[in-house]
């Protein structure tokens, strides 16, 4: 407590107050004796009329600890209370600190997951550690060949991405950093160790306090986060040091995440490049038309595919696959590239369909799984007007063909599944499609399309040969669309499989012209089918 | 248009001397199949001595699908390992049809060959386990 009167002096101390003011002098000015804030508040308070009014409590620091300055005004004399504040004031920054950095963090975390662009997510950590944590921050990315992706940015400026060759072992914990060891203590770093490729071109003055930080990725580094402050600024704390990996291992978590998600659709479009289904058209005379939907309209590959193999001349037979492969998604559709792929190089064994089957049995069979595919074969030629054809169905359903005066046929063939059982068996089944007439193949995704007035009635066989009837005479590329539209039809919005269709379709006459000299080889249209 | 609730999958397993019977009920498709695999190669391997006969009873089967078909399969591949006889008990029309469409009722309900469970180099010797 020390007392002052109304000119300014001071009038006494007592023993605290001396401890705390140890060379003030009684009668002395007090502005002479105290910290400028208590003298300025003594001046308030004595100026002040009516007197009590001016505000009783002032602050300031006197020596290296904090007070706040209670007054009491007895007969012009005022008394000052000193209360030391320095613990309530260090504990209120404290508080508003970790305030401060759990909405830093939260925002950190808020904003990095919404993006799953990895250059966008570098962006903004850059951005918010410069912002937030020191005057500029440098994230690096793990390095890919010998180059590494280098993210500047520098408080209030630009963020600017550059890929370079940079020697990571030129900053002192950057190379361990990166390999997802403990950080580096910031005191352990020498600033002047840090070469200039790690300091952005905005940075003014020289580095005064550096901390790397690993960003923790899953089960792999996302990369490491450098922080600088120039000599002019305060050295990073012990608490801005944790505050600094806590921030890193959320914007690890949302790099990696990112960074897994690229590689991942990366992957997928690559796949994708070659398990789309081919386009097609009319080869050697016979028109072939195919389409396909995925069980889910944001998927572009599944489980069901076709191909078609055209012959080497028209002499030769075109061969025509559709299959379904068991399971979905990714998996599937990997098993129907596999299978393709066999497929293709079995082609020049393709005059006996079982065989085929048989030797693609054996390339897909394996202890780990029983995932398996049934298939519809069709091996084609053109003979004068019509289109001869060796039809086998693998566990797959039969085809359809339907004839120019409305019929509409299953065709008599059934063989086992292909994929999972020692051996299989399949019966083929010869016959000729007059012009006009059309062979389909489907897959089961179609008759079990489930929709209709109902909702949860399967469009079915019976509707689907009531449907194909209406055909007769329809280029395949309208047979295919027509059997599309109809089941998406009876769907609605239901839930469906895969639904691939494929048409085989012999033109109508005009448009043909006798091939190798052959007026009309095979036997007439019209109940040409028997088994082999 | 209404919205049917899918059946929920159910799995029921009976322990009798020898033979081991599972009741399944409900959708057998991508979803579900990975639990009946489970749930009877868990079976299969806990008793002393595994069981003669496996009975699968289709009773309340109400949907099945290529996946679901997949684990039928793998379940044969079990049972014959173990030298036991795979049963498909009460088939549902749709259940009799996948299994005559694809062609392995026989397959999967033959008794089990003298060198038991079917490996994938042993191809000859072993095709009379599966083909008509």
């Amino acid at each position: 407590m020390l007392v002052a009167d109304r000119h300014g002096h001071l009038v006494r101390l007592n023993d605290v107050a001396r401890l705390i003011l140890p060379d003030a002098v009684n009668g002395a000015r007090l502005s002479e004796q105290v910290p400028a804030w208590l003298a300025d508040a003594h001046q308030r308070v004595i100026a002040t009329s009516p007197p009590g009014t001016a505000p009783k409590i002032s602050h300031g620091a006197i020596g290296d600890r904090h007070f706040e300055a209670h007054s009491t005004l007895s007969e012009g004399d005022v008394a000052w209370w000193l209360v030391d504040a320095t613990d309530r004031r260090l504990a209120e920054r404290a508080l508003s600190d970790a305030r401060h950095r759990s909405e830093v963090l939260s925002e950190a975390s808020s904003t990095l997951l919404s993006t799953l662009n990895v250059p966008r997510c570098m962006e903004v950590a850059a951005s918010m550690a410069a912002e937030h944590l020191a005057e500029a921050a440098v994230l690096i990315a793990p390095p890919q060949g010998r180059r590494c992706s280098l993210t500047y940015a520098c408080r209030g400026g630009h963020v600017v991405q550059t890929s370079r060759q940079v020697d990571v072992a030129g900053v002192p914990g950057l190379r361990e950093a990166l390999q997802g060891f403990p950080p580096v203590p910031a005191r352990w770093i020498n600033p002047a160790d840090i070469p200039d490729w790690a300091i952005p071109d905005g940075f003014a003055g020289s580095v005064g306090s550096v901390i790397v930080a690993p960003l923790p990725g899953h089960g792999v580094p996302a990369g490491a986060l450098i922080l600088l402050r120039s000599s002019t600024e305060q050295a990073f704390t012990e608490g801005e040091e944790v505050f600094a990996r806590l921030f890193a291992a959320r914007a690890g978590a949302a790099l990696s995440a990112a960074r897994l998600y690229t590689e991942q659709a990366t992957i997928t479009a690559t796949l994708m490049q070659d398990l789309l289904p081919p386009t097609l058209h009319t080869v050697h005379g016979v028109e072939y038309a195919g389409s396909y939907r995925t069980a889910k309209d944001h998927e572009r590959v599944g489980g069901d595919f076709y191909d078609v193999h055209p012959g080497a001349g028209p002499s030769e037979e075109t061969l025509v696959v559709l299959g379904d492969v068991a399971g979905k998604g990714l998996d599937a559709a990997v098993l129907t590239g596999k299978i393709r792929n066999t497929l293709h190089a079995l082609l020049p064994l393709a005059e006996d369909h079982e065989h085929i089957l048989n030797l693609l049995n054996s390339a897909l069979l394996t202890s780990h799984h029983t995932r398996f595919v049934t298939l519809a074969l069709a091996s084609v030629r053109r003979r004068g007007g019509r289109a001869q054809l060796r039809l086998t169905s693998a566990g797959h359903m039969p085809p359809l063909i339907v004839r120019t005066d409305g019929t509409v046929e299953e065709v008599d063939t059934r063989g086992t599944l292909v994929g999972a059982l020692p051996a299989v068996s399949a019966r083929t089944v010869k016959t000729v499609l007059a012009p006009g007439e059309t062979c389909l193949l489907y897959t089961d995704g179609i008759t079990e399309a489930r929709g209709g007035p109902l909702g949860d009635e399967l469009f079915g066989e019976d509707r689907l040969q009531r449907a194909l009837a209406e055909c007769v005479g329809m280029p395949a590329e309208a047979v295919v669309e027509r059997v599309q539209m109809l089941a998406a039809q009876w769907l609605g919005n239901g839930r469906h499989d895969d639904m691939a269709v494929m048409a085989i379709t012999a033109p109508k006459a005009g448009a043909l012209s006798i091939v190798n000299g052959y007026a009309s080889g095979g036997p007439s249209g019209r109940g040409g089918a028997g088994s082999e | 248009m209404t919205h049917l609730p899918p059946s929920e999958f159910t799995l029921a397993v009976r322990h009798e001397p020898a033979t081991l019977t599972v009741m399944i009920g409900g959708e057998l498709d991508y979803g579900t199949s990975g639990d009946l695999l489970n749930e009877v190669s868990q079976q299969l391997t806990a008793g002393q001595p595994p069981p003669a006969d496996v009975r699968l009873d289709f009773r309340e089967l109400t949907y099945i699908d290529s996946s679901g078909l997949t684990a039928l399969l793998m379940i044969h591949r079990r049972t014959s390992a173990l030298g036991a006889t795979l049963h498909l008990d009460n088939r549902p029309a749709r259940l009799e049809r996948m299994l005559h469409l694809t062609d392995v009722l026989d397959h999967l309900t033959a008794p089990p060959t003298r060198t038991g469970g079917w490996q994938p180099e042993e191809d000859d010797g072993l095709t009379e386990a599966g083909m008509t």
